[in-house]
């Protein structure tokens, strides 16, 4: 997968390309718009990476010209604007998806998987793990045939422990994920702890073994030795 | 003196306060005129008759002068005296022979015994002598005939009176109507000016140099209150949109350092303090942000919103966490239409925010519900839970920011401020009902724009 990132910020470029190259992207980057039109006109990016406050011009207008130039890339916005109009306008302009700064590089990873899995066709809409399967298109979980019947919230959340497989995600990172930005001003880590006693109860049923590591008063981790997608 | 026009003037428009002064002075001016009109008229209608008796009085010694005595009283008979009354007994005319020889002239009020009547007069008499005989002469006029002058007089003065009270009272009412309506457009326009984007600054005309004066103040004001409200409003969104730079920064570096595989327990602790601060920091940030944002009124509310359909789908997001404290949530609504238009994300944060106060305030098997109900012209949201309620003292300051109440020390009191910034945004009105013990509803009305 080919990724553009367009980020004039060296110091967040860096880690986001640090974090991406980890996660096998094959990434450029670009500092200011100049630079990523050249970049998009030369390769063919899956995911073009666009932080719009650039310092020559308006990030969206790229959008526009890599549309006039044919790229199919997916585009993802990132901005500190979080608000509907430039939401709006940024999908309007051809912009797939939207991040608001400051993001999870996790969370990015999950989205991009996501797409990849339902855009690209590259992988299928199931994660097998034991007997178990996450179908993340009909977002149904099963042991073997059987449909095993979570919440909404705790089949998020166990989705996202899996995609994140092997690497610990603490408490806060969950309730981001699962709760988005309600605004709270508060962060009520206990929730967290009761959903995944509640998944842990729900798969303890067909199986014996430890999905899920606790990690006392920071998180949890999905240990997999090999999670087939 | 201040007392006593705090004791007589009610506290309203001053419109109406110079209406009242002028009915008060009026009503003041016919009393007293009720009690002067009739005395004044008597001075002067015996002032009149007097005057006219002096000057019978010198008519009548020019006639005797010209005439001599003896034309009217016999020298020699000493009783006899002139006697002259007109036919309806107004006036008479006496003249007769006087016993002493002092001589008066004087004015004063005298009994007549008339063809066996008693009637009253006011008579002059004077006294003069011819060849050293001193004679009596009386020059009588009827009180009743005074009396009917005196009425006349009366009734000419009231109506002269109701006249001058008619044409003033008009030209009081409109000239106050005319002056005052300058005025009344200035508190008009203060009670619109909630908000600094709202100010108006067009001074409206008036003869009143007051008023002008009045209107270049208040202007000063608003521009001043306006300036510092954009600089705040400025500040707080350039601050808060520059910091999400940085912070951006620590979170993606932050996470990179999580994905080292070395880290031990205590190093992996430590880490998550300090992405739980960061994230405390964020929330902060991006919650100033967005009231910032409101306050720039950069959000369109040109959505048409279902706000049933918005409600459950908020209800839905906060049902786990609902069962986790074994609380319920019912939601109460008429199968009817409940659209307004406004801005959906907004709107999901307000009712968030609610429901989530609810949850959080609300002990374990608490009770919330969430009724929606419509009346003629407002749509009636209420969040209601049976938690502990607020704390009288604390209401008033419910929805002010960076307030923290009650035990929940660890949010830093934004939600609530925002909950009340999207209502007015929206031109909601919201109202608290809180009992301690009891529980506490939050009222939202929303006028029905269908």
């Amino acid at each position: 997968m080919r990724i553009l990132l367009v980020e004039d910020e060296k110091n967040l470029g860096s880690e986001i390309i640090q974090f991406l190259e980890k996660e096998r992207f094959h990434c450029d980057w670009a500092q200011n718009s100049k630079r990523a039109t050249e970049l998009l006109i030369n390769n063919p990016y899956d995911f073009v990476l666009l932080d719009i406050g650039l310092p020559d011009g308006n990030g969206l207008d790229l959008i526009k010209e890599a549309r006039t130039i044919g790229s199919e890339a997916y585009f993802f916005v990132i901005t500190a604007k979080g608000e509907l109009r430039d939401k709006l306008l940024g999908f309007e302009l051809g912009a797939d998806d939207y991040l608001a700064k400051p993001f999870s590089l996790l969370e990015l990873n999950s989205r991009l998987q996501a797409i990849i899995r339902r855009k690209f066709g590259h992988k299928s809409d199931e994660i097998k793990f034991g007997s178990f399967t996450l179908d993340t298109a009909k977002k149904q979980f099963f042991f073997k045939q059987e449909l095993i019947i979570l919440t909404k919230k705790e089949y998020d959340l166990l989705r996202y422990l899996v995609l994140n497989k092997n690497r610990v995600l603490d408490r806060l990172q969950l309730t981001e994920h699962i709760w988005g930005d309600f605004f709270e001003d508060d962060f009520d880590s206990n929730y967290i702890d009761v959903h995944i006693k509640n998944i842990r109860k729900k798969m303890a049923k067909f199986d014996e073994t430890k999905w899920i590591r606790t990690l006392r008063g920071i998180g949890y981790e999905f240990i997999m030795g090999d999670v087939t997608t | 003196m201040n007392l006593l026009w705090e004791m007589l003037l009610p506290k309203t428009k001053l419109k109406n306060q110079f209406a009242l002064i002028s009915a008060l002075s009026k009503v003041l001016l016919i009393v007293l005129s009720i009690f002067v009109i009739p005395w004044l008229v008597r001075i002067v209608s015996i002032r009149e008759t007097d005057d006219q008796l002096i000057e019978k009085l010198d008519q009548i010694y020019n006639l005797i002068e010209i005439k001599g005595i003896e034309n009217f009283i016999d020298e020699e008979d000493n009783n006899q005296g002139f006697g002259s009354y007109n036919i309806l007994k107004e006036e008479y005319i006496s003249i007769e022979k006087a016993s002493d020889s002092l001589l008066v002239e004087f004015i004063d009020y005298q009994q007549r015994e008339i063809d066996g009547e008693i009637y009253e007069y006011r008579v002059i008499s004077a006294t003069f002598s011819i060849n050293d005989q001193v004679y009596l002469l009386e020059i009588g006029k009827s009180i009743d005939t005074i009396v009917s002058l005196e009425n006349k007089l009366q009734r000419f003065a009231f109506y002269f009176l109701l006249i001058l009270l008619g044409i003033s009272t008009f030209i009081d009412l409109s000239v106050v109507q005319i002056l005052l309506k300058p005025f009344g457009k200035i508190i008009e326009r203060l009670k619109n000016s909630n908000h600094p984007k709202q100010f108006d600054y067009n001074i409206i005309p008036s003869q009143t140099s007051d008023f002008i004066y009045l209107q270049n103040s208040i202007s000063d004001l608003m521009h001043q209150i306006e300036s510092a409200f954009e600089t705040e409003r400025e500040f707080i969104g350039n601050a808060s949109h520059e910091l999400l730079t940085p912070i951006s920064i620590i979170r993606t570096k932050l996470d990179n350092f999580a994905a080292i595989d070395q880290l031990n327990e205590a190093q992996t602790q430590k880490l998550f303090e300090v992405k739980t601060t960061l994230s405390r920091l964020t929330k902060m940030v991006r919650s100033l942000l967005l009231l910032s944002r409101i306050e720039n009124r950069e959000y369109l509310k040109n959505e048409s919103i279902d706000l049933i359909k918005l409600i459950t789908a908020v209800k839905i997001e906060f049902e786990d966490r609902a069962d986790l404290k074994q609380q319920s949530i019912q939601c109460i609504h008429p199968n009817e239409n409940f659209t307004i238009t406004g801005n959906t994300e907004l709107l999901q944060i307000l009712f968030g925010n609610l429901l989530s106060n609810a949850i959080k305030y609300t002990p374990e098997k608490g009770a919330i519900s969430i009724s929606i109900e419509k009346n003629l012209s407002q749509f009636l949201i209420q969040i209601q839970d049976n938690g502990p309620g607020i704390d009288p003292a604390d209401l008033p300051h419910i929805f002010d920011r960076f307030k923290r109440f009650g035990v929940h020390k660890e949010s830093f009191g934004i939600g609530l401020a925002l909950v009340k910034q999207i209502a007015d945004y929206h031109d909601f009105k919201i109202k608290i009902n809180s009992k301690l013990q009891e529980g506490t509803a939050f009222l939202l009305l929303v006028s029905n724009q269908q």
